[in-house]
């Protein structure tokens, strides 16, 4: 320890109003979202494991167009004239190379882990301080190098009790002396305050809302759990599934709903959209997570078909024999799952309906067209 | 003495009585034949012989010499008045009603009779308010809409669209006025005569623009055969992203030099005021140009319009260099776009060393733009400078806090003030 650094508690009331449960209370009154939080098993383990990032990143379907968009928070006021390069084959491979490689930055997912617990841990208990003074004190280790999760804070209390400081005077304290661009030491109001927090919700800014708790929470604190339960659940009753998709939020969204097993509604959705392969692969996510699909063997089996295929963006005009063969089995597998495991039967058949005569058609086309330029 | 006096008080008291007397007597009307006067009563003079017009000649005229050395002009300058403004028959100095003249014969049922009304004072200062107005200057007043580059004058002012041809309307099109001069030119028969000779620019704000040039006797025919000559004269032009050009050019036309650079969404058209009419004619919204040389405007108009004709587009550039064209913006995090590909694409091998890859520096034809060094202000190599910076480096957040304050308490306030509140000036009494 290099530098002890004391600190004269009197603003104890602002240590007390942060440990108040008060914001955990945050729960939609109009929509009665009720938070759950990862606070049984722990996720880490699944979520990181490489099988399910695969199957998160390629859910969240990114699309370029939108992955580098132009954003409001840039630190370019006024826009720049655009620059321009004469580039060869190869060079251009390089630059290809090269923005996918921000895009996996742009689109790095924030983590989902369990919560965290509540830090006991008594050092030692000296009677003789006891009435030494009416304040707590708090020493930091600021050695450098020392990374936030593992520097050493702890407290003296006035009774003479030596502990570690509990997570939100560790958090406090990490910020005042290494503070985090974004991250302010009281709560935003956003947050704070319910009624600002829903109005956010309803004017759908969820990127924004995930956004500012991502900088201002840590993953593993229970409000963050709260806010991020409560924007996800109000995105899948609307089927705002879009807004998230291509930003690095949508990897957790589909991480939670299939976590708490209410794919049913995202599976609709990708089904009315006609984009049977992502829906085969969130099957496959949801066996990978609870194994208890009747279809799990066959989906975990067709995404390593699957991924090898490019992103499909934009509805497809033609189609191959590949892509037929690939189709027909995804269109049984979610067949399957629907009429076993699906809690939507009627309305996920219905679409599934749907998007099977659009398919036909489209197959009829192709083929006929194939037929017509003398390609068998 | 005594004597003498009172025969000069009965002289003086004479035609009292003489009057006294002789008013009854006046009575039988007796014309004066006898004693009339033989000196001449002129009632013609300078002011009622000669016209208003030759009269106001007289004041307001300048002699030749005069007005070669710019007499007459100016603040001093005295102007013709018209007199006869605000005068009305049958109203004079003395308020008469004279029926039939300024009131009617029968009011009702009653036979109006001529008669004096009581005098209107305001009368004759209405009058001369009137004629004052009519003295002073007052300039061609425009609606800040209408005007152009500077005050009444034509050049920059809209002047509509070119007159239809043949059914053909001009729909969407506006025409600007880039230049309106008059010249002077030697005629055998008529020696020195004026003439007009206007440019204008035409263009529908979608790529579809012209400009013409026109001479005539006065301005608007002028004006108006330069306006139809433009519209007959339309050439299209492409344009980037909807807003401006394609590439950075260096364009000249005489001693006229332009150097043109495409910019970004929002910067605006920074260039010569004629330039911007003619880019606001074709629908170009952002762009630079920097004029050097003679900034004669014909030449400057012929210039930007041939670097326009000249422009090559992205595909064509990808084609002349066999290389992909890669865009990149700064608020797209540089994501590489490609805006136009070749059919052949060279590899680099193929690509000769001393070959010019640099896009601004190929689009320029390896012009060079010579670029001013920026030297520092002129205080800040002074030594205040120095202290000004030290002694105000403490305070550079101080904005930026009292703005969070703002936002946190509702004013600014110290964390310690709940405790130790600040003793406010309203209270004290």
């Amino acid at each position: 320890m290099s530098l002890l650094k004391l600190v004269q508690n009197n603003t104890k009331s602002a240590f007390f109003r942060c440990n108040e449960p008060k914001i955990f209370l945050i729960s939609s009154r109009k929509l009665s979202i009720v938070p759950s939080i990862y606070d049984g098993e722990d996720p880490a383990p699944k979520f990181f494991s490489s099988g399910i990032q695969i199957l998160l990143k390629r859910l969240t379907r990114p699309d370029f167009a939108k992955v580098f968009r132009k954003r409001n928070n840039s630190n370019i006021s006024v826009l720049r004239t655009p620059k321009y390069k004469f580039v060869t084959d190869e060079e251009l491979r390089m630059e290809k190379l090269k923005a996918d490689k921000s895009a996996d930055r742009l689109l790095q997912m924030p983590p989902v882990v369990k919560v965290h617990k509540p830090i006991d841990d008594v050092l030692s208990i000296d009677p003789a301080l006891i009435g030494y003074d009416s304040a707590k004190y708090l020493f930091t280790d600021i050695s450098f190098g020392v990374d936030n999760e593992h520097r050493t804070i702890i407290e003296r209390d006035p009774d003479g009790t030596l502990r570690s400081c509990d997570h939100a005077e560790r958090k406090r304290l990490n910020q005042i002396y290494f503070p985090m661009q974004g991250r302010k030491i009281r709560e935003p109001l956003i947050f704070q305050d319910e009624e600002k927090f829903h109005s956010l919700l309803d004017r759908l800014q969820y990127e924004y809302v995930l956004d500012r708790a991502c900088v201002q929470y840590e993953p593993d604190e229970p409000t963050y759990h709260k806010l991020t339960s409560i924007t996800y659940q109000h995105i899948d009753l609307k089927s705002m599934y879009d807004l998230l998709r291509s930003t690095r939020h949508f990897g957790p969204l589909a991480f939670y709903l299939t976590w708490h097993k209410s794919v049913d509604n995202l599976m609709l959705e990708l089904l009315q959209s006609a984009d049977v392969r992502e829906a085969v692969l969130l099957l496959a996510l949801r066996q990978a997570l609870h194994g208890d699909l009747s279809s799990g063997e066959e989906s975990s089996a067709l995404v390593s078909q699957i991924l090898p295929t490019p992103v499909q963006l934009t509805k497809k005009e033609q189609l191959s024999e590949e892509d037929i063969q690939l189709d027909t089995k995804c269109i049984e597998c979610v067949d399957k799952y629907i009429n076993t495991n699906s809690a939507m039967k009627s309305q996920q058949g219905l679409a599934l309906q749907g998007f099977r005569e659009h398919y036909q058609q489209l197959v009829e086309l192709s083929r006929g067209l194939k037929k017509a330029h003398g390609a068998a | 003495m005594a004597s003498k006096l009172l025969a000069l008080r009965s002289l003086i008291s004479k035609p009292l009585n003489l009057i006294v007397n002789q008013t009854p007597q006046k009575l039988d009307f007796v014309y004066n034949l006898k004693s009339f006067s033989t000196t001449s009563v002129s009632n013609i003079n300078f002011f009622n012989k000669l016209p208003a017009e030759k009269l106001w000649k007289s004041v307001t005229s300048v002699s030749n010499a005069g007005a070669k050395k710019g007499r007459g002009k100016g603040a001093g300058r005295i102007r013709i008045r018209d007199l006869n403004r605000g005068q009305i028959i049958g109203v004079g100095k003395v308020n008469m009603l004279w029926p039939g003249l300024s009131a009617p014969v029968i009011r009702g049922r009653e036979l109006l009779k001529q008669q004096r009304l009581p005098d209107d004072p305001e009368r004759m200062e209405k009058l001369i308010k009137l004629r004052d107005s009519m003295t002073k200057f007052r300039r061609l007043k425009l609606s800040p809409i209408e005007r152009g580059w500077s005050g009444s004058r034509m050049p920059g002012r809209s002047i509509g669209p070119p007159d239809p041809v043949v059914d053909e309307e001009f729909t969407g099109f506006d025409t600007k006025v880039l230049q309106l001069r008059s010249l002077l030119i030697m005629k055998g028969t008529l020696g020195r005569t004026r003439n007009y000779q206007a440019m204008v620019v035409t263009g529908n704000g979608q790529g579809l623009a012209g400009f013409g040039i026109g001479k005539a006797k006065e301005a608007p025919a002028a004006l108006r055969k330069a306006k139809n000559r433009a519209g007959k004269k339309l050439m299209n032009f492409e344009i980037y992203d909807g807003h401006t050009i394609f590439h950075d050019f260096f364009t000249a036309f005489g001693k006229t030099k332009l150097y043109v650079q495409k910019k970004n969404k929002g910067y605006g058209l920074s260039c010569h005021r004629a330039i911007k009419e003619i880019c606001q004619a074709i629908g170009i919204k952002d762009l630079r140009a920097k004029l050097e040389g003679s900034n004669n405007l014909q030449h400057i108009v012929k210039a930007f319009f041939i670097g326009l004709l000249q422009q090559r587009t992205h595909q064509q550039l990808a084609e002349e260099k066999k290389l992909h064209l890669v865009e990149y913006k700064a608020e797209n995090q540089n994501y590489p776009t490609v805006v136009a590909s070749p059919e052949y694409v060279r590899t680099k091998e193929e690509i000769p060393k001393d070959e010019t890859l640099d896009f601004i520096q190929y689009v320029m034809n390896d012009r060079v733009i010579l670029r001013r060094k920026k030297f520092p202000r002129f205080f800040q190599t002074m030594p205040h400078y120095e202290i000004y910076l030290k002694k105000y480096e403490k305070y550079r957040n101080h904005e930026k806090i009292r703005l969070n304050l703002k936002a946190e308490y509702g004013e600014i306030k110290s964390f310690l003030n709940d405790k130790y509140p600040e003793p406010k000036e309203g209270k004290e009494e």
